[in-house]
């Protein structure tokens, strides 16, 4: 069923890890430059392009903390595998007509499956520090990802439903004619706030958010708060691959090879992920899990509807 | 000849009972949560090994959900959620464990020595597409009966953990009647404050049970 | 990996399960030793399905059958330890030792 030859194991550490990598960087300048533009400060482009590099080099220098009882195996697990889960939704996810790593035939059920063992990772990111702001922002952040975790699978199975495939790889060749978000116009809003969710960021930042005196993040210093960042950048370059590939038509495009249209929907979606996450005032979590059950998850099943009644 | 799929079977299957034994061995309650998590996450590996494909992924997804469920009711319910304290709260230790073994030794007895039928999977059909095909054409009533029990099982789950009962609050429309007329069926020190009922269950989605704060409940201190 | 392995593994799963259900003392570390032994189920019913089904799909809708069955027992036992707890103040299976109200 798969044309595309798989890729060799070697081959595939290096080009998950080259997405990765290029993805961190990219990410961590939008939101510097996102932050300085909502700020009124200057750009600065030179010094916007070094940010991530000069964070990094102060953080890998800075003590690391610790808190009294910590539960030290979570405490390590939790980054490690947030990162080591963007890396296997990056798996899934054709980059380009030729390259993709793994392009199972349950490839989306695969991206949800990471997408809900994030919530967990993300939950001992809260419990492990034994700290009370990190414990009530872990247990915010669990009743709203539980509200969107649902709307995320609708979403995506409404995606699928044209390419009658579960695969990643026949979605996007399902979008040969038209792209997913035109025929499924509810689709791409509500797989974006289910980004925004995962990712804490935005209306949605109530993980390590600044009304918890840092939330999650209160213990982290050092090496633990640089791995937690990359490993968020991590995701939201996995999320924003899936969006470009399941909603955006993923390699499609008129003139450019088809791994160029896919970095440049990828770039898109990361820019404007970026962008909301400073522009757009905090939902409390409350208001939010009413807002999903209430609004949005009758919003996704009416998507499934429209999907359905396009493939009759 | 010792493949790779013979190599990530025994993996899976070592990770699956040790994670499974290690969830009533551990102090930490959510250790505990997270270790079933693993022994499901394994059984799941070992599903898409043996083919069925969609299944195994969709048992990652399901029970990723259903143990972040249960993680946050065993804070709710067990008495050292952090495993600050070593703890041994086992009953009939023995007998369980002897229990145990039987059962092992019972399905393990029918594996070796019963005479199955050698009907493989055929590795190059697409068991997800036959699985759909089948849900919704062949075995269609019983996936809409599935569905209505989920629904009859929400409904009932809403209604046994709602705090308030038919009569108004849980709290009054439930009490059984007093031993004397005019007095209370419980014990003279064990008295309920209607004031701090009524106060607590304004409130939506409150664990009333909890709320007894006042009241002790011999030297086991419930932390809310 | 073949059916024998595959259900010794089952066996050892159903065995954990039984023993945790059974010697555990709080009704949620009891519900943990029953989703053990479903596990080792959904273990068993996959195992003779890849083995002796020839892949007929019904094998499968078995699968989803029991995890559906897991789901729903979830549900209802959380529900029902909520109601005893609030009813009785019991969260051990000690405490709801005998049917007096």
């Amino acid at each position: 069923m798969n044309e595309v030859e798989q890729l060799s194991a070697p081959l595939a550490i290096v080009v998950v890890a080259a997405v990765l990598v290029v993805g961190v960087y990219v990410s961590s300048v939008v939101d510097v430059v996102a932050f300085r533009s909502v700020a009124g400060q200057r750009l600065r482009p030179g010094s916007a392009a070094l940010h991530p590099a000069r964070v990094a080099r102060r953080l890998s220098r800075q003590q690391s903390v610790r808190t009294e009882r910590p539960d030290m195996i979570l405490r390590v697990l939790a980054p490690a595998a947030f990162l080591g889960l963007a890396a296997a939704a990056v798996t899934v996810i054709p980059l380009s007509p030729g390259i993709v790593v793994a392009d199972v035939r349950t490839g989306i059920v695969l991206f949800g499956a990471a997408q809900a063992l994030a919530i967990v990772a993300i939950f001992f990111h809260g419990w492990s520090p034994n700290s009370p702001f990190a414990l009530v922002a872990g247990y915010r952040f669990v009743a709203v990802a539980l509200s969107y975790e649902l709307l995320s699978m609708f979403v995506l199975i409404a995606a699928a439903i044209p390419a009658e495939s579960l695969s990643i790889g026949a979605i996007v060749e399902s979008q040969a004619g038209l792209w997913n978000v035109i025929r499924q116009p509810l689709g791409l809003p509500l797989f974006l706030i289910v980004s925004l969710g995962v990712t804490f960021s935005g209306p949605l930042d109530l993980l390590d958010s600044n009304d918890l005196a840092g939330g999650g993040s209160v213990e982290d210093s050092g090496m633990q708060r640089l791995a937690w960042q990359t490993a968020r950048h991590a995701m939201r370059i996995a999320f924003a691959a899936c969006t470009a590939a399941v909603f955006l038509g993923g390699w499609h495009g008129p003139v450019l090879p088809g791994g160029l249209w896919m970095a440049l929907k990828t770039f898109a979606v990361v820019a404007l992920l970026g962008f909301l996450d400073v522009f757009v005032a905090r939902i409390s979590a409350e208001r939010f899990v009413r807002l999903a059950w209430g609004v949005l998850l009758p919003f996704a099943f009416l998507n499934l509807l429209i999907a359905g009644v396009g493939a009759l | 000849m010792i493949g790779t799929i013979d190599v990530a079977f025994v993996v899976f299957s070592v990770a699956a009972v040790a994670s499974g034994c290690g969830v009533f061995r551990v102090d930490s309650m959510i250790r505990a949560t997270y270790l079933l998590l693993a022994s499901f996450l394994n059984v799941g590996a070992i599903l898409v090994l043996l083919l069925a494909e969609y299944l195994g992924v969709a048992l990652l997804f399901m029970m990723t959900a259903e143990m972040i469920v249960m993680g946050l009711f065993m804070v709710m319910f067990m008495m050292n959620p952090a495993g600050l304290n070593p703890m041994n709260m086992v009953h009939q230790p023995r007998f369980a464990a002897a229990a145990g073994v039987v059962a092992a030794a019972g399905v393990a007895v029918v594996a070796v020595f019963a005479d199955f039928p050698d009907a493989p999977v055929d590795a190059e059909s697409d068991t997800i597409r036959e699985l759909g095909i089948e849900l919704l054409g062949g075995s269609m009533l019983v996936f809409e009966s599935i569905g209505v029990t989920l629904m009859a099982t929400m409904v009932c789950s809403v209604i046994l953990s709602s705090a308030t009962g038919r009569f108004g609050d849980g709290y009054e429309g439930s009490v059984a009647p007093a031993l004397e007329p005019g007095g209370d069926h419980r014990p003279a020190d064990d008295l309920y404050d209607p004031d701090a009922a009524m106060g607590h269950s304004m409130h939506g989605m409150d664990m009333g049970g909890m709320d007894h704060g006042e009241m002790d409940h011999g030297e086991m201190e419930h932390d809310s | 990996m073949n059916l024998m392995t595959v259900l010794l593994v089952a066996a050892a799963l159903i065995g954990v399960g039984v023993w945790g259900a059974l010697a555990q003392q709080t009704f949620v570390m009891l519900m943990m030793g029953i989703e053990m032994m479903l596990n080792g189920v959904i273990l068993a019913v996959a195992g003779f399905w890849a083995f002796t089904g020839a892949g007929l799909p019904k094998g499968q809708v078995l699968v989803i059958i029991t995890m559906a069955v897991m789901a729903i027992e979830l549900a209802i036992g959380f529900a029902l330890v909520t109601a005893v707890y609030r009813a009785r103040q019991a969260d051990m299976t000690e405490g709801i030792g005998s049917l007096k109200g």
